[in-house]
C-alpha cells in the first residue's frame, strides 16, 4: 500500500471541503493557521506536539481547521489524522478501501459547549508483515442537526459500529440500512453518552 | 446449499436462540429465520449485559477505572488491564521501567494462555464433547495459581498500575521454577490433546470447510485476531505495532490459509506454543529493577487531545480511545472490542449454514459476551 | 428446624406430611440441580467449580441443566441488566416448585461496581425482582464460595449443615 498516495488523496478530500459551508466563526479565526497547517506534512511532527501542548494551556481553544495532520504515533496512537465535511466521509472511505485498510472503529464524541458532534473513524492496515498504519477521520457536525452519511455501504463492518454510536450518542448516520437500538432495550427514549444526559 | 436456492419456494420460520442458551456462552441472543435446517438469517441482538463501562470511563477520574477493563473480558482480563494502562501512559507521558514490562507481558501471555485453554474446552463443549473441558481445566487451574501468587485474583485482574505493576514477585525463584515446571507440563500435555481431539475425525468433519471467512471479509468487517488469522492474513498487533517489551522476544504468529473454523482453532492451539515461548524468554532475561516508574503524578491530567491505543489481546485488537480535556477525568473513553467485529460478520457468514454448522462456527469466535456489549 | 420452617420453604398444600417433606428435602439438598446461566464474570467461576479440581459433584449440585424446568437452583452468576431482567424473569417463572436463588456475585447482590449515580442500564441487585435465598459475595466469588453457599442452602432446607463449619483464622 502507498502511504503517500492515501495521504495525498485524504489532503485533496479536505481541500476539497473548504469552500463548503463551514461555520462561520472557525474561519475567522484560523485563518492564519489554515496556511500553515495545510503545509503540516510529515516533517512537522514535533511542531505538532508542540501545538498540542500550547493547546492544553490556553483557555479558550480554537476550533481545527479541515486538513490532514501527521501524527506522531508514538505520542498519539495514530499515523495520520483528517478532519473533513460530514459529507465527505463516503468518499474517505472508499479511499481506504482502496488502499486496503478496515475500519477499526467508528464513534462519537459530545461537544456540548460547542454545540457539535465529532465522529471518528479509525481505520487500520492489517497486513501481513507490513508495519501497521492507523488513519484518523473525523467531521465535526451540528448538534441540533446530527447527520452524516453512513459508510455502512462501503465497510460492511461499520454497521455495527454506527450504530451502536447512534445508540448512546443519537447521531443520525442517514442511509443506514437498520438504524434501530442495539445495545439499550427496545424501548429506551434516550441517548446515554450524550453529556446533557440525566438518568 | 442448492437446498436454498429453492427455498424461495418453502416457508421459512423463525426462532430465538438465547438469551438463555448454553450454547451462545453467555446472553448472546440471535433471531434466526430457517429454512428447515438451514439459516436463511441470522440477526444477533445484543445489549444483554450491556453494563455501562463506556459511561463509567466519563464520569470517574483516570485511576477509578482501572479495574473496569478487566471485567469486560474476564477472560484475557491482563491484556485488557494493559490497553487500559498503556493508553493512559502515552497520554500522561509515562515511562515504565523495563522489569515491569517484562512482568506484564509475562502476565499478559500466561493469561492468554488461559484463555485459550477455556476456549478450547469450552468450544468443545459446544461440539458434545465434555471431556476435554476437563482436561483443559485442570491446566488452566495451574496457570490461575500463578497468577494468583503474584496478582492476588483469580479471574478479574487489577495488577498493573500507571507506570508499572503493582507489586514486584514475592519470590521471584518460585515463581519461575513454577512457571517453568507448568510449561514443561502444558508442553507434554499438548501431544495428548491434539490425539485426543485434533486428530478426531468427528471433529474434523464439524470444522472442516466450516464457516469459511475470506481474508477480504475480515477487512471489511474489521476482524481481528485469530479469526483474521485463521483466514491467511499474519497479522499480529504484537508483531504489526510492537508495543510493550513485545520486541524483546522471538515468536512466530501462527498463521493458516483455509479460513474455516478448524483454521481458527489451529491457530489458537499453535498460539500457546507461541506464548510459552515468550514466557520462558522473558523469565530468563527477566532483568532487574524498579517495578513502578518513579514520578507518577496522583491525579493524573493528559493534555486536551485524544489518544489511541491497541494491544493484541486473546481474541484480536483491543483498542481504547480516550478524549482528554486536560482535566483529571477522560472526556470521552471509547472502547473498541475484538469479538464486537468479529462477530459482526457472522449474519454474513453463517447464511445457507446448518444451523448445527453455525453453532460450530459461532464457538469458533470464541465470543465472550460481555466483552460485545461492554 | 421444625415444620413451621419447612413450610416457608416449600410452597404450601393443603395437607402436609412432616415427616414426608423433611425426607424429600434431604433428598432435595443433596441433589440440588442448578440452572445452566452464565451471565459474565461470575458465570466463568462457577464453570470452574465444576471443573476437575473444585468438583462441585462432592456436594451432589454437579447436573447442570440448560433448561429451567429441569433445574431446582438459579444461580444468578453476573450483572442483570435492564434489556436481561424480563428474561431471568420468565426463566424463573419457568422452574418448577420448590426452588430456589442463589444470588452469585456483588452485582447480582446489589449492581456491584456497575451501581453508581447516574446508571441508566443495570439492575440494582437481582432480589429487586427474585426471591433470592442465599447471597455470595466476591467479584468474583471463588469456587470455594460458592460451595460455602451451596451448603448454607442445604442448611436452609434440612436444618442441618453438612460439614463443620470453617472458622476464619
Amino acid at each position: 500500500m502507498d502511504r503517500a498516495q492515501v495521504q495525498k488523496e485524504l489532503e485533496a478530500l479536505a481541500a476539497e471541503g473548504k469552500p463548503a459551508p463551514v461555520p462561520e466563526e472557525k474561519v475567522e479565526v484560523e485563518k492564519e493557521e489554515q496556511a500553515s497547517e495545510q503545509e503540516e506534512t510529515a516533517p512537522e511532527e514535533e511542531q505538532g506536539k508542540d501545538k498540542n501542548k500550547k493547546k492544553g494551556e490556553e483557555e479558550e481553544e480554537k476550533p481545527r481547521e479541515n486538513g490532514v495532520l501527521v501524527l506522531d504515533h508514538r505520542a498519539r496512537g495514530a499515523h495520520l489524522d483528517a478532519q473533513l465535511n460530514g459529507d465527505q466521509v463516503v468518499a474517505a472511505a472508499e479511499i481506504m478501501r482502496r488502499a486496503g485498510l478496515s475500519v477499526e472503529a467508528v464513534t462519537g464524541v459530545d461537544w456540548l459547549k460547542e454545540n457539535k458532534f465529532e465522529v471518528i473513524y479509525d481505520y487500520a492496515l492489517y497486513i501481513a508483515g507490513e508495519d501497521l498504519y492507523r488513519v484518523v477521520v473525523r467531521a465535526l457536525i451540528d448538534r441540533d442537526n446530527p447527520d452524516i452519511p453512513t459508510i455502512s455501504g462501503v465497510f460492511s463492518g461499520a454497521n455495527w459500529h454506527e450504530r451502536e454510536t447512534w445508540d448512546l450518542l443519537g447521531i443520525n448516520f442517514t442511509g443506514h440500512p437498520q438504524l434501530t437500538r442495539f445495545l439499550l432495550p427496545e424501548d429506551a427514549d434516550f441517548h446515554p453518552l450524550r453529556k446533557d444526559f440525566k438518568p | 446449499m442448492s437446498r436454498l436456492a429453492q427455498s424461495q419456494y418453502h416457508e421459512t420460520f423463525d426462532i430465538n436462540l438465547g438469551p438463555q442458551h448454553p450454547a451462545t456462552h453467555g446472553v448472546l441472543r440471535v433471531k434466526l429465520t430457517m429454512d428447515g435446517e438451514y439459516i436463511v438469517k441470522a440477526e444477533p441482538v445484543l445489549g444483554y449485559i450491556h453494563r455501562m463501562h463506556e459511561k463509567m470511563g466519563e464520569n470517574r477520574t483516570w485511576a477509578k477505572f482501572l479495574p473496569n477493563p478487566s471485567r469486560m473480558d474476564y477472560l484475557s482480563a491482563m491484556s485488557y488491564n494493559h490497553g487500559h494502562v498503556a493508553l493512559v501512559e502515552r497520554a500522561a507521558g509515562i515511562e515504565v521501567p523495563e522489569r515491569a514490562e517484562y512482568l506484564r507481558v509475562i502476565m499478559v501471555e500466561l493469561n492468554r494462555v488461559q484463555s485459550h485453554l477455556l476456549w478450547f474446552g469450552a468450544f468443545l463443549l459446544d461440539l458434545g464433547g465434555f471431556t476435554p473441558l476437563l482436561y483443559a481445566f485442570d491446566d488452566r487451574e495451574r496457570i490461575l495459581d500463578l497468577l494468583e501468587s503474584v496478582t492476588g485474583s483469580r479471574l478479574t485482574y487489577c495488577y498493573f498500575r500507571f507506570g508499572g505493576v503493582y507489586n514486584d514477585l514475592d519470590d521471584e525463584e518460585s515463581f519461575k521454577t513454577g512457571t517453568k515446571e507448568f510449561i514443561a507440563r502444558l508442553r507434554s500435555r499438548m501431544p495428548m490433546y491434539h490425539n485426543l481431539v485434533t486428530k478426531n475425525i468427528i471433529l474434523r468433519k464439524r470444522l472442516e470447510g466450516i464457516g469459511p471467512v475470506s481474508a477480504d471479509m475480515c477487512r471489511r468487517y474489521g476482524a481481528t485476531g485469530p479469526v483474521l488469522r485463521g483466514s491467511g492474513v499474519q497479522f499480529d498487533i504484537r508483531k504489526n505495532e510492537p508495543y510493550s517489551a513485545y520486541p524483546d522476544f522471538d515468536f512466530d504468529i501462527p498463521v493458516y490459509e483455509e479460513g474455516d473454523s478448524m483454521a481458527r482453532y489451529m491457530v489458537r492451539m499453535d498460539e500457546i506454543e507461541q506464548s510459552m515461548r515468550i514466557i520462558e524468554q522473558a523469565l530468563d532475561k527477566l532483568p532487574e529493577g524498579p517495578v513502578k516508574a518513579e514520578k507518577v503524578p496522583k491525579m493524573i491530567k493528559p493534555p486536551k487531545n485524544d489518544y489511541y491505543f491497541a494491544v493484541e489481546a486473546a481474541r484480536g485488537t483491543f483498542s481504547l480511545r480516550a478524549v482528554s480535556d486536560g482535566t483529571n477525568t477522560p472526556y470521552r473513553l471509547k472502547i473498541r472490542s475484538p469479538t464486537y467485529s468479529n462477530l459482526s460478520l457472522f449474519e454474513e457468514a453463517s447464511k445457507g449454514m446448518l444451523l448445527a454448522d453455525a453453532l460450530a462456527f459461532m464457538g469458533s469466535l470464541d465470543l465472550v459476551i460481555p466483552e460485545i456489549d461492554r | 428446624m421444625g415444620t413451621e420452617n419447612i413450610s416457608s420453604v416449600v410452597p404450601s398444600s393443603l395437607v402436609q406430611f412432616a415427616p414426608l417433606e423433611k425426607l424429600l428435602n434431604l433428598g432435595r439438598a443433596n441433589s440440588l440441580w442448578p440452572m445452566t446461566f452464565g451471565l459474565a464474570c461470575c458465570a466463568i467461576e462457577m464453570m470452574s467449580a465444576g471443573g476437575p479440581r473444585f468438583d462441585l459433584a462432592r456436594f451432589g449440585a454437579e447436573v447442570f441443566r440448560p433448561s429451567p424446568r429441569q433445574s431446582d437452583v438459579m444461580i444468578v452468576a453476573g450483572t442483570v441488566n435492564k434489556k436481561m431482567a424480563p428474561a431471568v424473569k420468565t426463566l424463573w417463572d419457568q422452574m418448577l416448585e420448590p426452588k430456589w436463588v442463589i444470588a452469585m456475585g456483588n452485582c447480582a447482590i446489589s449492581g456491584g461496581p456497575f451501581a453508581f449515580k447516574g446508571q441508566y442500564n443495570v439492575v440494582e441487585g437481582v432480589d429487586t425482582i427474585l426471591p433470592v435465598d442465599i447471597y455470595i459475595p466476591g467479584c468474583p466469588p471463588r469456587p470455594e464460595a460458592l460451595f460455602e453457599g451451596i451448603m448454607e442452602l442445604e442448611e436452609k432446607l434440612t436444618g442441618k449443615r453438612r460439614w463443620p463449619r470453617v472458622e476464619a483464622v
